[in-house]
């Protein structure tokens, strides 16, 4: 048994490549019964964004791998294990808890992933069964540790965004406030769309392109007002927003102290992101103004991007920890049936023996045949009681698997090999009974 | 027992602070849950030592000066921990959990003696006056945390820094409004103490020029604020310049009436 997963991501494969191969839901699951007929997977989620297509298998014959890839490149209509990859057992859950934490997107630290991989879960839940679930539950529970607990996902990563967060840490929430925006160019838009996310209510301010005020005024909720108007509302803003094609500053000193004078303490915060730029610097002197440039706002996405990166050693040791702990559990899982096949063939062996020295004593009363019974019983446990607590304890301190698959040698358990794939609970030896 | 209470307490509180802090040492959020358990932990135990020791000397720790700083740094831990629940935000946690550490601290190096205690009707009042004047100093001081912190993230923001204190403290719109409502709740605190303390002193013919000019000055330094708050519109940096200041100059104040009184051989507050 082998936990393995196999496909592409935006490390290695191009956009074309990935939308071929993305998955639709009604698809998740006819795939994923091809691939348990045919490469006779136990198990299997398929995660399909658009930055990534990954089939998560619990391999019962060995085929997985070959039988996943000929599906892909069916699908791709080239081999798509040129753009791919494979990873097997501590390594595949490795690799899910990083996707699953924003480590392997393409913005590191996202949010939006961690949902995704619920929802492929989910969809694929006819699919999958112990192994998977265990897996994309301990994903999960990964992707939220390491989220509340590192600064991999603090912070905006564009400019739009970092102004969103510049204008957050001055006012706290932004619903309800007030902001002008100057000029109606694509950076302005950008901007708005972010604000008014945030519950924002702008006022766009245009002379030369008024048209297209009234455009993104109508669009956005907002109002859009002439240039030559603006001035006198700008007492009753919180949020300035310039982005004008001007070749020289148009907010003045003089213009922003009157405002600032009207306005008492309440602090304003002007983001000034056109180049050249639209506020004179002068005005950051003033008392209660914040005001932030292009270069600051780059500083900001910088420092977050950098945050994120250097938050990556203790998302790293997060996920170390996590994998240490499911692979426990797979290794325990993994030893159950060998526990219960190796009693159970100590056991014939003593019922064997037991009998043919019960024929060789005829005489015996039923009290000494229970006694001779007995004797039997509890000499097979107390033999048995090391090997399986060490087997035990083996499985679960990450050596398991080589151990027990001596213990199958040694003992010719694989030739008996019980039919039932789900793995039964071992049955207590008589002196862990004590 | 109420020793290691107080043990239990400083360490809590000291501890929360330093949880509070991790931020800025390493890439990491501040552990909001950690630190608030923490503060928890350090409130129940610090309330079990004063219970403890209010069962043991058969009256409140309201009187003699060790037992009263002890119940003024419980007052600013419990404010503290009321703060950070309603505001989902631990930063306060780094400048008032050493303030609530230090006079607790101090009481457990002076040791917890109690004072004269009046009893009946006479020992309520001053009890209520002492209480609620804690109450108003404890608010007070979380006003004065919460200005510090303003002036110090506005100062980040105005000289576009955007490192560990732009990342961690709140955003400066939470601070002024825990400014505010501190300021408010200080008020309140302190007028009743205050008018208690005045109808005491005229009832009993009880006065101390240095308690009356201390606890005066304090009034009003908190007045001043509450006032400049709601009738002068005060807000953000005024407010926080202003709230810091009083609330050192009061601290000063009582050091040095404190000092000028054990040179007297008499002992104030």
């Amino acid at each position: 048994m082998a936990v393995i997963v196999l496909g592409v991501s935006h490390h290695g494969a191009p956009l074309d490549v990935r939308e071929r191969l993305a998955f639709r839901s009604v698809e998740v699951l006819p795939t994923l019964a091809r691939l348990r007929d045919q490469a006779g997977a136990r198990e299997g989620v398929l995660l399909s964004t658009c930055n990534r297509t990954e089939l998560y298998l619990v391999d019962g014959s060995g085929d997985a791998v070959r039988e996943g890839w000929a599906l892909l490149s069916e699908r791709l209509g080239a081999e798509a294990s040129a753009y791919g990859y494979v990873r097997r057992d501590r390594e595949a859950a490795a690799h899910l808890f990083r996707v699953a934490s924003g480590m392997d997107s393409l913005v590191v630290g996202e949010a939006q992933i961690h949902g995704q991989v619920r929802d492929a879960w989910e969809a694929s839940r006819a699919a999958s069964g112990t192994i998977l679930n265990r897996l994309f539950q301990s994903a999960l529970l990964v992707g939220g540790r390491v989220r509340s607990e590192t600064t991999l996902g603090h912070g905006a990563l564009s400019v739009s965004t970092a102004a969103v967060q510049l204008a957050k840490k001055i006012f706290g929430g932004l619903a309800g406030r007030r902001a002008m925006v100057l000029g109606a160019g694509e950076m302005a838009e950008l901007a708005l769309a972010s604000l008014q996310q945030e519950g924002v209510r702008a006022a766009i301010v245009a002379n030369r392109t008024y048209e297209r005020a009234t455009e993104l005024a109508a669009h956005y909720g907002a109002s859009a007002v002439h240039y030559d108007e603006a001035w006198a509302a700008l007492a009753d803003v919180d949020l300035l927003l310039c982005s004008t094609a001007a070749p020289r500053p148009v907010v003045s000193v003089e213009r922003v102290r009157a405002a600032v004078d009207a306005r008492g303490d309440r602090p304003l915060c002007i983001l000034d992101i056109a180049v050249p730029r639209d506020v004179d610097p002068a005005v950051a002197a003033l008392e209660n103004v914040f005001l932030y440039d292009i270069d600051d706002l780059r500083a900001v996405v910088s420092a977050n991007l950098e945050r994120r990166t250097s938050a990556l050693p203790a998302a790293e040791a997060v996920i170390t920890a996590e994998v240490e702990k499911f692979w426990q559990w797979v290794a325990g899982l993994a030893a159950v049936p060998v526990l219960t096949q190796f009693r159970d063939e100590m056991n014939r062996v003593r019922e064997r023996e037991l009998l043919a020295a019960l024929r060789r004593l005829p005489d015996l009363t039923p009290e000494q045949r229970a006694a001779v019974e007995y004797f039997s019983l509890s000499l097979m446990n107390k033999f048995l009681h090391e090997p399986t607590v060490r087997l035990r304890a083996a499985a679960a301190n990450g050596r398991g698997l080589g151990v027990v698959d001596a213990a199958r040698y040694l003992f010719a358990l694989d030739d008996k090999a019980p039919t039932s794939s789900e793995p039964a609970e071992p049955q207590p030896t008589a002196a862990e009974d004590r | 027992m109420t020793a290691i209470a107080h043990f239990v307490a400083i360490t809590c509180y000291v501890g929360a602070a330093a949880l509070a802090a991790t931020p800025f040492a390493r890439p990491v959020g501040a552990p909001v849950r950690g630190v608030v358990a923490l503060l928890a932990a350090g409130v129940i135990a610090h309330a079990a030592g004063l219970l403890e020791y209010a069962n043991r000397v058969g009256q409140l720790p309201l009187t003699g000066l060790g037992p009263s700083l002890s119940f003024a740094g419980l007052v600013l831990a419990a404010t503290l921990l009321v703060v950070e629940l309603a505001a989902r935000d631990v930063s306060l946690t780094l400048i008032a959990a050493p303030l609530a550490a230090l006079p607790t601290t101090c009481a457990n190096l002076i040791g917890l003696v109690p004072g004269l205690e009046p009893a009946g009707a006479r020992g309520t009042w001053l009890f209520a006056h002492i209480a609620l004047s804690f109450v108003g100093i404890g608010a007070f001081a979380t006003a004065a945390a919460a200005g510090c912190m303003y002036l110090v993230e506005r100062r980040e923001l105005k000289s576009r820094r955007f490192g560990a204190i732009f990342r961690f403290f709140p955003p400066l719109a939470t601070l002024d409004r825990v400014n505010h409502v501190a300021a408010i709740a200080g008020w309140l605190g302190l007028t009743l103490g205050v008018v208690l303390a005045v109808t005491y002193s005229l009832a009993y013919r009880e006065l101390s020029v240095l308690k009356v000019v201390w606890a005066m000055g304090a009034w009003l330094a908190v007045s001043g604020i509450a006032l400049g708050r709601v009738v002068g519109g005060w807000q953000a940096r005024r407010a926080a310049i202003y709230s810091s200041v009083s609330f050192a100059a009061v601290v000063v104040l009582y050091v040095a009436f404190r000092f000028a009184e054990s040179n007297g051989g008499g002992r104030f507050l």
